[in-house]
């Protein structure tokens, strides 16, 4: 089985050892991982941000970049919903590159999703000594299901437990762009979500998606939290963490 | 009502700033949120059906009305005739308020009692009565509330005035109503029932709004808590309706079937305290009931929408879910949108109804989360239609010039997979000379609105791209 991971731009400009960790599970669960060399992002931002054009663009590259591989597994459900859910309406109109659009589209997943569902993934190579709470990140959890799949992966993690916090399916705050043009707003959000994961009394929280991770890093040092690990999946579960 | 949704972001600091709106913001939350998540459950459990596929129902009928507008709205007209009622069309709020103003003075009133109508709001009708020498009296609570607080817009759809607390209120009372300071909500309730009931006597007309129009029946009905409605529609000789276009449904069924969605979405009731069905005029062997029945239904922008890609957003049935499970407007409140509409209903209807150009940063004022659209009863998918209205403003030219230039500049060079690789690299470089070896950037130039609330964590160190190379490099591959 040849996989691509997408190792979205985020993972690459800041947290590179989310993306090993992520090539560590494939690798170890027997999958053929292939890298396309060429990736850079997704475009959701400037989907997001209105500009059609310039997400068109960055959209076919992708289906380029990843054109006949079986699967394409993204540690983020950011960018996956992205290619999953945006790649068919931004190519609506283009019938040709539309079906290309809607095959990548069912071979893409979001990798805990992938490792549950497609993988079928009993044992995984991660330890950790503590308890974590999870954080569920909007577009993984409400464009692509992601819920109970990091955390059966997390149950299998010796020495790990899980406790969950209130509200853990609300926003972080982050959303793309918003938090640099409403960063009041998105700053008081992330507070309440830091509140709720410092209230779980957990030692890390631990979540799918780097916006997230680096909103709720970012609001807990302001708030002087030195203990609280912000920790993404993929580390935990490969033991990178 | 003249919008200020051009200063949304000016006006965010004031609301975040204001102890009394995040504590009251902080209850309302969890009072809502837990009350919806509670009557689903009890729906669940009761009636062994699935939300989800009620939600379907209601988006259906919805769709269905919208399909034949016209047809509806023709059989409503008929139907509402023969039972003695006028059915007359208004283009705007200013016509709107002509209309009123005009049925008032054919009846020779002189005070109006009112129950809640977001159109009169659209329209400001408050104003223009008063100014026409008729006497327009809220007698929602809660509006009647903003209404002697100097006409204070709304800030919620449906509890229009859960910003005050208590302690404002008792205040406004005591310099209102003259009599001694009370501090208990159901004392305080008590002294705005005998203030207004003498209001409901008097008044020549009764004006409310309509939560559907049925068009087989000819009926408009009423869902509300606390039986004011009920005064203000069968006390008073005349009653006006003002209720937008497409409030029209084909069937009592439908109604019935809305009516399980409508409660559950908005405050968590299984069934709303007074739900009235309302169908012409007074019959001679009536008790009760107007002798006069208009309804004035409003396009207002409404039909502009049909056949667009916005449509959709017209299916709303106003239950105020998608603003109570917004962190946005969690966090905000309702002013802070500027017009009669707050929440992600309000970020979309505000720059349909009242212009693109006139409200630029409500599209852009979400997170996109996706909850709105979880709750929505009649799943309108509010997080595309407000990245549909981003599009728009890109397309009508209505972004700054540096914004489109740095997305385009972006965009291309991430088409370019060696010059975004070394772009990458740059930018880790500078993130990383910034943080100065420590693991975060406290103040960061080129975002400072991300640094103003929170600090930015520094990059590992090298890119993916490059530690990777490096990797396969050593392993000779
Ligand atoms: S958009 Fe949906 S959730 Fe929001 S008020 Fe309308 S019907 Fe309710």
């Amino acid at each position: 089985m040849r996989v691509g991971l997408f190792v979205t731009c985020l993972v690459d400009l800041m947290r590179p050892r989310i993306g090993f960790a992520a090539l560590k599970l494939l690798e170890g669960a027997g999958c053929e991982v292939v890298v396309p060399e060429g990736q850079t992002c997704c475009g959701q931002p400037a989907y997001n941000a209105g500009d059609a054009a310039t997400a068109r663009g960055l959209a076919l590259k992708v289906l380029d970049d990843f054109e006949g591989l079986d699967w394409v597994v993204a540690p983020s459900g950011s960018c996956g919903g992205q290619i999953v859910k945006a790649y068919p309406e931004l190519l609506k109109d283009d019938p040709a590159n539309h079906a290309r659009a809607l095959q990548l589209a069912a071979r893409t997943r979001e990798l805990t999703d992938f490792l549950v569902n497609v993988l079928k993934l009993e044992a995984v190579p991660g330890r950790f000594d503590g308890t974590v709470t999870y954080h569920d990140s909007c577009s993984g959890l409400r464009e692509l299901g992601v819920k109970a799949q990091p955390r059966q992966l997390l149950a299998r993690v010796p020495g790990l437990l899980l406790t969950e916090m209130g509200g853990c399916e609300e926003c972080c705050g982050f959303g793309g762009t918003f938090s640099v043009k409403f960063g009041d707003i998105s700053a008081q959000i992330a507070e309440r979500k830091a509140r709720n994961v410092q209230a779980s009394g957990a030692d890390a929280v631990v979540l799918g998606d780097l916006g997230c991770m680096l909103n709720i890093e970012g609001k807990l040092r302001r708030m002087g939290d030195e203990n609280t690990r912000v920790l993404h999946v993929a580390e935990v579960l490969a033991g990178d963490a | 009502m003249r919008s200020q949704a051009m200063f949304f972001k000016a006006r965010v600091g004031d609301k975040l700033a204001d102890p009394v709106l995040q504590e009251n913001l902080g209850k309302a939350k969890s009072k809502f949120v837990d009350a919806r998540a509670r009557a689903v459950a009890e729906y669940e459990r009761d009636e062994g059906a699935d939300f989800e596929s009620l939600r379907e129902a209601g988006r259906a009928i919805r769709n269905r009305t919208l399909a034949n507008l016209d047809v509806w709205l023709e059989t409503f007209e008929q139907k509402a005739g023969e039972r003695g009622a006028q059915v007359k069309y208004a283009r705007d709020g200013e016509e709107i308020c002509r209309l009123v103003v005009e049925i008032a003075r054919r009846h020779g009133v002189t005070k109006v009692v009112k129950s809640k109508s977001m159109l009169s709001e659209e329209a400001g009708l408050n104003k223009a009565l008063a100014e026409a020498g008729i006497q327009p009296v809220e007698t929602d609570l809660g509006e009647y509330i903003l209404q002697i607080n100097d006409n204070e817009p709304p800030s919620h759809i449906i509890a229009p005035a859960f910003h005050k607390s208590k302690e404002e209120v008792a205040e406004l009372f005591t310099r209102t109503h003259g009599r001694p300071k009370k501090s208990g909500i159901e004392e305080m309730t008590r002294e705005a029932r005998e203030t207004l009931r003498s209001h409901f006597l008097s008044a020549g007309m009764g004006i409310s709004g309509g939560n559907f129009l049925i068009a087989e029946t000819g009926s408009v009905t009423l869902v509300t808590n606390e039986g004011n409605g009920r005064m203000v529609t069968t006390m008073p000789k005349v009653h006006v309706v003002i209720t937008g276009i497409e409030k029209v449904i084909p069937t009592l069924e439908d109604f019935a079937t809305l009516m399980r969605l409508l409660p559950r979405s908005a405050t968590g009731q299984h069934i709303s305290n007074y739900v009235s069905v309302l169908t012409g005029v007074k019959r001679p062997e009536d008790l009760d009931g107007p002798e006069h029945l208009y309804f004035i239904l409003v396009d207002n922008g409404r039909a502009s929408l049909l056949g667009t890609e916005f449509q959709e957003m017209l299916r709303c049935i106003r239950c105020g879910a998608c603003m109570n499970h917004c962190p946005v407007y969690q966090t905000v409140g309702g002013h802070a949108y500027g017009w009669v509409y707050p929440g992600p209903m309000g970020s979309v209807l505000t720059p349909l109804y009242t212009g693109i150009a006139n409200a630029l940063d409500l599209p852009h004022a979400a997170t996109l989360c996706g909850q709105c659209s979880v709750v929505c009863p009649v799943k309108i998918p509010l997080p595309e239609l407000l990245r549909g209205l981003r599009e728009k403003q890109v397309d009508m030219d209505l972004r700054p010039k540096s914004e489109r230039l740095a997305l385009r500049l972006w965009g291309w060079v991430a088409r370019r997979p060696s010059l975004y690789g070394l772009a990458a690299k740059l930018a880790v470089r500078y993130l990383n000379w910034l943080a100065e070896g420590r693991d975060r950037i406290p103040l960061l130039g080129i975002a400072p609105e991300w640094t103003k609330g929170r600090d930015f964590p520094a990059p590992q160190g090298r890119t993916f791209r490059e530690l990777y190379a490096e990797r396969r490099r050593r392993e000779g591959r």
